[in-house]
């Protein structure tokens, strides 16, 4: 009778969910060869002294790492990553937030065009984007250039990506516009679980719109705003096609982000073998890094769950 | 095949590649000990017969269709098979437009699969494609490795086996071109130039148009270097924001390099990167220092083209045609290329400039050459054997250079004669023959030097990132920051050769050493002795 009661063994738990399990095997086969595999296979050749080709690949230990941390070319790009995060994030979000609360009003009746407009550029392969835009900004005979001088604000062209001060900063920019249209979805998607009989029921208190927007819809906002920040965050170090085409890291390094250092050592070494091993470590070091980011992701996203069922507000 | 042992390999190390790599890892005492040879001016050697600023002349850039192949007598496979062949493209792929159809033609059983690669792909699909066993059956090495690692490693065989007629072959060659421990490694034969290696990226290209205008003639004898720096000062006046007087892919690292190489060792820092008189590097030398300064000095002219640091070696060439600078310091490769995308635009050569527009030390060049290895695992051997005695044939170098142009010239004197031949690519070829001299190699001296090559990392900052560090300002002291480089490239050496001496290879830094180098001079077999 006892028994009647207890919970189903595991066994029977899993008998019962067959079909889940068997429909996941494609998927879990495919995250093995191409997420799994790769992850524990870079964690062993950053033990390892290789060129990524050659038989000879003696094992080193740790010296790769320790090699690693000495090498101030790995911390200036382990800073530009962040860097690059830290100013594009909230540049990127705040810009989307104001134009998903304005193309959220329903009496834009050209929101959806807008909305498609601004997605666009997502779509566009980064490669693509990041080419194109080297010709855009091009100091000779780039479009950006030819407004700039012919308006009279500079009397010489901008070498927009060759120089070190501005490099950086411009591919920021262009990855702020290549992807502003995923965060303002994200936003959007956000807004409609603002109540809109809160919303009116303040309009009927005499509440203008900046009340509306400080009071109602950004305390609603917050828990979206988190998860948003960090999603967003963890994209930010994802920007290998878009530095390696338009600067590939140059001039002098002005733009080595993380990535780009990593495919340097691994592939595009100019004289002296590659170096597959201490890629590999410092790979393993940055998704160290980058995995500490998706862990207070889920502990935020977790925290927000509870904010917003402690605010009882509508799933 | 006979399988040879790896230390057979390491005993026959390529040339060529070594220079490479010492280019990219060493560095030298200040002020080497030759002088600036006394040698006539070069560009009043240089000057063939009717060769000048031209247009297209008719046929030179004549492609595609017509190529008639002999028969080579080889025993081929009948069924239907795909050849998969990989190179860097640039020429190659322009004479390939005309050969690999005609190949088809006569055996329609064979299709040629050909990648044209970038290099950064090239590193890519290459030694992925050795990692998995299905590489393709013709492959051009990615920078940064030797002709002995690809033997030593068994990605390569031989080609004595394939090409038909091959001693008849091989025999018909000029002097030097096969040389053990470049293309050659226990006895056998594994590559052959595409083209020789007697050229370079260093002479001074300009629009013909622009420089008239300005007065200004570097055909009757070099620019000195102030002239020079006066001169791209002047075309970009006379510019006036239209165009300016001198333009360098300073967005490429590996063109930096070779820009302040070919100056400085112009200048007198004989050997380029290395002294081989002494064995030490050159980069802190007066020479390196001052041409990295007369770079700086005509930046802060504002005479280079405002987005250089951006530009890579092909945006820069593209640049030229449209008229965006006067003047650029580069080769010939571009012959066949503007020909075709710009038949209007008119430029011509002259010897890059020299400090007193008189005297120069020569550029050098390396023993041997290479392009094309034999898959090791390839499955149709003798297919690729035939196609690539073709190519390295005297009646095969003829029509690549018909097809080319001679942008760039062949190691077979009469190929060179052929008719449609540029008279640009004749006139670069002449300052190319009258400025450049044979180089000695560690490698042919000691073959065992491709293990020291094999343990070499890369220098952070290399030669060519200094230079861009420099010119975009990120570095501040040109003296210092070539003097680090020195010192770091030294220390990498040193490293190198202990770490190969530890795995039992025979190598001393001595070995970089060739005392009685003559730098005025072809360094032939017989000096090595």
């Amino acid at each position: 009778m006892a028994r009647a009661f207890a919970a189903p063994v595991l066994s029977e738990r899993l008998y019962a969910a067959r079909w889940c399990y068997v429909f996941m095997l494609p998927s879990f086969g495919l995250a093995i060869l191409f997420t799994f595999w790769p992850i524990a296979a870079s964690w062993y050749f950053s033990l390892l002294d290789w060129s990524g080709f050659s038989d000879e690949r003696p094992y080193i230990g740790l010296a790769n790492y320790v090699e690693l941390i000495g090498d101030p070319y790995f911390w200036q790009a382990f800073g530009r990553s962040f860097l690059f995060m830290a100013v594009t994030v909230p540049v990127r979000l705040t810009l989307a937030l104001i134009v998903a609360i304005v193309l959220n009003d329903a009496a834009l009746r050209l929101a959806p065009l807008f909305r498609t407009l601004f997605f666009l550029p997502v779509v566009t392969t980064s490669a693509i984007v990041g080419l194109l835009m080297v010709f855009v900004l091009s100091p000779f005979n780039g479009p950006v250039n030819q407004a700039l001088v012919a308006s009279g604000l500079v009397g010489r062209p901008i070498d927009f990506l060759g120089d070190p001060a501005t490099a950086l900063y411009t591919v920021m920019g262009v990855s702020v516009w290549k992807q502003f249209g995923v965060s303002m979805v994200y936003w959007l998607a956000a807004l409609q679980t603002v109540p809109p009989e809160q919303l009116d029921a303040a309009r009927v208190d005499g509440a203008g719109r900046w009340d509306l927007l400080r009071y109602i819809t950004l305390p609603h906002l917050r828990p979206f705003a988190i998860v948003i920040v960090l999603i967003t965050a963890v994209s930010a170090l994802r920007v290998f096609d878009l530095v390696q085409t338009m600067t590939g890291g140059g001039p002098f390094f002005a733009s080595e982000v993380m990535e780009v250092y990593i495919y340097r050592n691994a592939f595009s070494v100019q004289g002296g073998t590659p170096r597959l091993g201490y890629a590999s470590a410092a790979g393993v070091l940055f998704g160290l890094t980058v995995m500490l980011i998706a862990l207070t992701q889920a502990r935020a996203l977790r925290w927000a769950r509870q904010a917003r069922g402690d605010a009882g507000l509508r799933q | 095949m006979r399988m040879m042992k790896r230390r057979d390999f390491v005993i026959g190390a390529g040339a060529v590649a070594a220079a490479a790599a010492l280019a990219a890892c060493t560095s030298a005492p200040p002020a080497p000990a030759a002088p600036p040879t006394q040698t006539p001016p070069p560009n009043q050697a240089a000057k063939p017969t009717g060769a000048g600023p031209t247009a297209a002349p008719a046929g030179a850039a004549a492609t595609g269709g017509g190529l008639t192949l002999p028969n080579s007598g080889a025993k081929l496979p009948t069924e239907p098979l795909t050849l998969r062949w990989a190179d860097n493209a640039g020429l190659k792929a322009i004479f390939f437009k005309d050969f690999l159809p005609a190949y088809q033609k006569v055996h329609p059983n064979i299709t040629v699969a050909y990648d044209g690669l970038p290099l950064p792909e090239l590193a890519k699909v290459v030694p992925l494609g050795i990692q998995n066993g299905n590489a393709p059956d013709v492959f051009e090495l990615p920078t940064g490795f030797t002709g002995a690692q690809a033997v030593q490693q068994g990605w390569a065989q031989s080609l004595d086996d394939f090409i038909p007629n091959f001693a008849q072959w091989k025999a018909s060659y000029p002097p030097g071109i096969f040389v053990n421990g470049n293309n050659v490694f226990g006895g056998k034969t594994y590559s052959f130039p595409f083209v020789s290696n007697k050229k370079n990226n260093a002479l001074l290209l300009y629009n013909v148009e622009y420089l008239k205008q300005a007065e200004i003639d570097p055909a009757s004898r070099p620019l000195t270097w102030d002239e020079f720096r006066a001169a791209a000062k002047k075309l970009t006046q006379q510019g006036a924001g239209k165009y300016y007087g001198f333009l360098t892919a300073a967005g490429e690292p590996g063109r930096m390099a070779m820009l302040i190489r070919f100056l400085a060792q112009m200048a007198g820092a004989v050997g380029g990167d290395m002294n081989w008189k002494t064995g030490e590097y050159n980069y802190a030398t007066d020479q390196y220092v001052a041409a990295v300064d007369l770079l700086l000095a005509m930046k802060a002219d504002g005479s280079i083209f405002p987005g250089s640091a951006s530009l890579n070696a092909l945006q820069a060439d593209d640049q030229i045609p449209l008229g965006a600078a006067a003047m650029m310091i580069n080769g010939s490769y571009m012959i066949p290329k503007w020909r075709t995308e710009a038949p209007a635009f008119v430029w011509d050569y002259a010897s890059q400039p020299v400090p007193d527009g008189k005297t120069f030390s020569p550029l050098t060049y390396s023993p041997g050459g290479s392009v094309w290895w034999l898959y090791a695992k390839s499955k149709y051997p003798e297919v690729a054997g035939d196609m690539l005695g073709y190519l390295g044939s005297e009646v095969g170098q003829t029509a690549v250079q018909q097809a080319i142009s001679g942008a760039q010239p062949s190691v077979f004197a009469k190929a060179n004669q052929a008719a449609g031949i540029d008279p640009l690519a004749r006139k670069a070829a002449a300052l190319y023959e009258q400025q450049m001299r044979l180089a000695p190699s560690p490698n042919v001296r000691n073959p065992a030097i491709a293990e020291v090559d094999s343990e070499l990392k890369p220098l952070t900052p290399d030669f060519g990132a200094v230079v861009q560090g420099l010119f975009t300002g990120q570095l501040t002291d040109p003296s210092k920051a070539l003097t680090d480089l020195k010192d770091r490239a030294d220390k990498e050496l040193d490293r190198g050769i202990k770490a190969a001496q530890a795995k039992g290879a025979k190598v001393a830094r001595e070995d970089y050493v060739f005392a009685n180098w003559d730098p005025t001079k072809d360094f032939l077999e017989a000096d090595y002795r």
